[in-house]
């Protein structure tokens, strides 16, 4: 089978941009933990979200030096707890599920960004190393209230 | 002989058409590509 010699070089382009790529992805996730949000897969039945621990007590507490988890639920139409607040240089661990349907989560400027699910209990962890207000955003439509859906934490 | 494929059939070249053109085409693809990936992966890891 005869391959031209510039088809040769441009699937070799293909091919070296495919695997350098995936070798990236790859030493990002399992080298240096870098993954999509949610790396354990949980289960809540969606409407006993208020008598299951721990989202009977959302919060925020502190698990150790400069690291917080911040359990929440998601509901039509906020957060709860709403604003939250952490020192600069903590990392958060966010534990998050629905009481009903379907919400994001979103920290516009980060990484943060997973839809939260009834049923399912979603996860994701960031430091946050520079001071300010930080919106955390419902960015999946939920119903008449979306556009209000919305709280803050607050770095200081 | 007078057909490209009757000229191949013995182990001779017939006309090739010229890939210069495609092979531009597609490295300037495969550069965009390549910028685009590495911009939001530059991204991804100045918000992490």
């Amino acid at each position: 089978m005869h391959i031209h010699r510039l088809e040769k070089i441009w699937l070799g382009f293909g091919l070296v941009m495919l695997f350098v790529f995936l070798a990236v992805l790859g030493v990002a996730a399992f080298a240096m933990g870098i993954q999509p949000p949610s790396p354990h897969h949980q289960m809540i039945d969606p409407t006993k979200v208020k008598e299951t621990p721990p989202f009977d007590q959302p919060g925020i507490r502190q698990v150790a030096d400069k690291e917080y988890e911040a359990v929440m639920t998601a509901y039509a139409f906020g957060y709860a707890p709403a604003a939250m607040e952490v020192p600069v240089g903590s990392t958060v661990h966010f534990t998050v599920t629905s009481s009903d349907v379907v919400h994001g989560f979103e920290i516009p400027g980060t990484n943060v960004n997973m839809m939260i699910e009834p049923g399912e209990v979603s996860q994701v962890s960031h430091k946050f190393t520079k001071p300010g207000e930080y919106l955390i955003l419902c960015n999946e439509y939920c119903g008449i209230g979306h556009e209000m859906m919305a709280t803050k934490l607050i770095v200081k | 002989m007078g057909t490209d494929s009757q000229r191949r059939k013995k182990g001779q070249f017939g006309n090739e058409p010229s890939l210069k053109g495609a092979f531009a085409s597609v490295m300037l693809l495969g550069v965009f590509l390549l910028v685009a990936w590495v911009s939001v992966f530059i991204l991804f890891l100045s918000r992490q």
